[in-house]
């Protein structure tokens, strides 16, 4: 029988960590806010990157100011497919992407026809910080567009999948492959309706699943399973996450990638509050985790990295 | 020393004083009784009179505070009527103002608290207004006769109020209460019923081009019929003296007399009633505790927002309960796990609907919404940029506010037509908010979250309307510590929010 209420101590038995806890004992004593910028700026996240040698997508354009908008179709008429995004978005907002061109309109990749007026329009709201985390000016960046890796074909409607990992001073905790669904229009996003997966840590191999806060096995518009894929690259994933986690200066982090269609993994973004809906994917909360990377931060053991996240793991 | 330790201390230590404090000064308000020579009263107005319709006002006016004497608490009985929320008022009077909820017999007491002290100095009420301009009407015969043969008696200008006012005074006698009391009569027949010398001390000196002033108001002396006395006010140096011809007292007045109403004599009037009585009765009250010495002043004093003159208390109160109102914002964020629009909408959206009318402001409200939603959606086609774009909605929000109010008047359907101000800034981020949720996230959730914000508001509302805490705040803002160390405590909250246990129910582990 689906249970439709919890109580806090069969929470706390599955290590549930809330969004105050996390607020209070994760993101404000971890995260100093001088460092935020490296993340809530796409544009500087992708500096930092690209100064490690981390790979991102190519920037094809910055636009900054209103009157950079004219130029607009001079600058992506070499590019049939990109991405239009606000450099300080949240939870994906204002992002839209281009997959061809039909005519004098451009098709996003659910196949709506947008006319230049309409993304002229689209790059002056996101300028006027309609889609940024204050509201303050922001400036639009258009790139590349990452086309999805095959493994994907099955599992994701409409959009590009993209896998999360969470870390904790350093040390991958979580992750998780997020698949776009009919429901949240090509979106990678859990509130919109997008479905997420569990990562095993050292395998790369996913497990569990979770559709609109609810555990689910199948994907519900293709019914493929979500379970027992083992994705690409892994350990290449794994290793960049841990690096760039280093480079933001965040001690606890989401960082998000993609996997373009040769299997090169490409940072999208990172998030200085990740969020916590990664725990239902994984039918198990953060807490154990965490508690094991402190216990073993704070002991000083100079644990090889590969035995602790084995450890990590075998948490469940 | 972690952020969680020094956050629970200073939550302690600040609850400790605003509790502290409070229960300090409530000890000492008890202590201290009226200063000897100081005196309470209660003056009770009953007011009888039929409503030809609904929407008809009743205005009574209240006893004004003197130098000597101050209304420190007022209740009112109005069964079938609804008071505005302000106190109205002109320079000249310190109205209560009513409309009735239906047509029929009508029944409103009002009863005023009044402390009197011979010793203190509290802020007049109008004594320094500025007189207005005199005009040029010619003085009546009668008047203008009488003051030809006293202006021979007079030297000068102050002697000549002199003069004016020892006739008044002692040359014209007491007649019956039935005696015509018009300025003309009283001066032609050398007899006055009362309040008659103090309408022929006012024409003469109108006459004579010095700025007089009717005031009623009462003799505070313990009885069951009393009836207002009128008294005449001059513009003398600078400022308005009071002289009684009838009981000869010039220049100033015992500290007993409490004005209610200049130039006019009504102290219960309006509009579309009719068959009004009016029954005043005075009663001395036992020194109560609770009214603070006048004689000694303390710093303390400053804590004690009661002090204020009572028509900052209705605002006061309520801008006293805004932290509580927060306060409700923040638990639905923390503890229960709520989203609303915006952080402070609910609480600044509860505030307008204390003002208003309820059921009014929430037509209001709905209109303005549904109507900004649907032109939110056409200027959408403009391809407008933001800020002009906002301003427009803003434009929209205040012409839709305007003229619901105007629409609302126009049909009666409102006590308080005035009174409906919603935060205007704020509903035109709501409707902006609102309608990028439902182009990003769908119709559904941002429905959801609206409603969200409508509930919390909801709640909000319900502390706001709170004016028994209100008016206790008032009494003990320091209350307020408290409030912080419980927000201290609500910021510091790390257990599980009652929505994540619905969020995460499919991880709950038995034992």
């Amino acid at each position: 029988m689906k249970r439709t209420w919890s109580w806090p101590g069969e929470l706390r038995r599955a290590g549930v960590l809330g969004i105050n806890r996390r607020n209070i004992e994760l993101v404000l004593p971890h995260n100093p806010r001088v460092n935020f910028p490296n993340v809530d700026d796409k544009l500087n996240t992708k500096r930092l990157c690209e100064q490690h040698g981390i790979h991102v997508p190519r920037t094809l354009a910055v636009i900054e100011r209103q009157g950079d908008i004219q130029r607009f179709a001079a600058l992506v008429t070499a590019h049939a497919e990109f991405v239009i995004k606000p450099a300080s978005g949240c939870e994906g907002r204002g992002i839209i992407v281009i997959a061809g061109k039909r005519g004098a309109h451009w098709l996003t990749s659910s196949d709506e026809a947008l006319s230049l007026d309409d993304l002229r329009y689209h790059l002056s709201a996101i300028l006027s910080g309609l889609y940024s985390l204050g509201g303050q000016d922001d400036r639009a960046i258009v790139e590349q567009r990452i086309l999805r890796h095959p493994i994907f074909s099955d599992l994701a409607i409409g959009g590009t999948p993209d896998i999360r990992i969470i870390l904790y001073r350093g040390v991958p905790v979580m992750a998780m492959v997020r698949l776009p669904t009919r429901q949240s229009r090509g979106r990678a996003n859990l509130h919109q309706g997008a479905v997420a997966t569990a990562i095993h840590l050292v395998t790369g191999e996913t497990f569990g699943g979770v559709h609109l806060g609810r555990a689910i096995a199948t994907h519900p518009d293709t019914g493929a399973q979500l379970a027992g894929r083992r994705i690409p690259s892994w350990d290449i994933i794994i290793a960049s996450a841990t690096q760039l986690a280093g480079v933001l200066g965040l001690g606890y982090v989401g960082v998000d990638f993609v996997l373009d269609a040769s299997g090169l993994p490409v940072v999208l973004e990172a998030n200085a509050r990740p969020g916590l809906a990664i725990q239902v994917a994984h039918g198990f909360g953060l807490t154990q985790r965490i508690e094991l990377i402190e216990q073993h931060l704070d002991d000083g053991d100079d644990l090889p990295r590969a035995t602790l996240l084995a450890q990590l793991a075998a948490l469940a | 020393m972690n952020a969680r330790r020094i956050s629970i201390w200073v939550a302690l230590v600040l609850a400790l004083l605003g509790a502290s404090s409070a229960l300090w000064r409530a000890h000492v308000r008890h202590q201290i009784r009226v200063t000897h020579g100081d005196s309470l009263w209660r003056v009770r107005y009953t007011v009888d009179f039929y409503a030809e319709k609904r929407g008809a006002r009743l205005h009574l006016a209240s006893p004004l505070d003197t130098a000597q004497s101050r209304v420190f608490r007022q209740e009112l009985y109005h069964r079938g009527l609804t008071p505005a929320r302000h106190m109205a008022g002109t320079h000249n009077t310190r109205e209560l103002d009513l409309a009735a909820d239906r047509e029929g017999a009508l029944r409103v007491t009002a009863q005023f608290d009044i402390h009197v002290s011979p010793e203190s100095n509290w802020r007049a009420w109008g004594a320094l207004d500025a007189p207005a301009p005199l005009t040029n009407a010619t003085p009546s015969a009668a008047v203008a006769s009488a003051l030809a043969e006293l202006r021979s008696r007079a030297a000068t200008t102050n002697t000549l109020v002199t003069t004016l006012f020892n006739f008044c005074a002692d040359e014209i006698a007491e007649g019956g209460a039935e005696d015509p009391g018009d300025a003309d009569a009283v001066l032609t027949r050398k007899s006055a019923p009362p309040g008659g010398k103090a309408r022929a001390f006012a024409a003469l000196c109108h006459a004579a081009k010095i700025p007089a002033r009717l005031v009623t108001g009462f003799e505070l002396d313990s009885d069951d019929e009393a009836h207002p006395t009128v008294w005449t006010e001059i513009f003398l140096e600078k400022k308005w003296q009071p002289f009684d011809p009838e009981r000869g007292l010039l220049g100033a007045l015992p500290p007993n007399f409490v004005p209610v109403r200049r130039e006019a004599t009504e102290l219960a009037w309006g509009t579309s009633i009719r068959d009004v009585k009016t029954a005043f009765s005075i009663s001395e009250l036992p020194p109560p505790p609770g009214v603070l010495a006048t004689g000694r002043r303390t710093v303390w004093e400053i804590l004690d927002l009661t002090r204020l003159p009572l028509e900052t208390h209705q605002v006061m109160a309520l801008i006293l309960l805004i932290p509580l109102g927060a306060l409700v914002t923040a638990l639905f964020r923390t503890v229960v796990g709520l989203g609303t629009f915006g952080t402070f909408t609910p609480t600044l959206l509860a505030l307008s609907f204390v003002y208003a009318d309820w059921r009014t402001g929430l037509f209001v409200f709905a209109v303005v919404m549904v109507l900004g939603l649907i032109s939110r959606n056409l200027i959408e086609r403009l391809k407008l940029l933001v800020v002009p774009r906002l301003s427009v909605i803003l434009t929209l929000v205040v012409l839709c506010l305007a003229f619901c109010i105007s629409l609302l008047d126009y049909a009666h359907l409102t006590p308080t037509p005035q009174a409906v101000l919603l935060p205007m800034v704020i509903l035109t981020m709501t409707i902006e908010r609102l309608f990028i949720n439902m182009e990003e996230d769908g119709a559904r959730t941002a429905l959801q979250r609206f409603l969200l914000t409508l509930l919390v508001a909801a709640c909000c509302y319900l502390v706001l309307r709170w004016n028994t805490v209100g008016h206790f705040l008032l009494a003990y803002p320091e209350i307020h510590l408290v409030t912080i160390a419980v927000l201290i405590l609500t910021g510091r909250y790390t257990g599980y929010r009652l929505t994540e246990l619905w969020r995460f129910r499919d991880l709950a582990r038995q034992p």
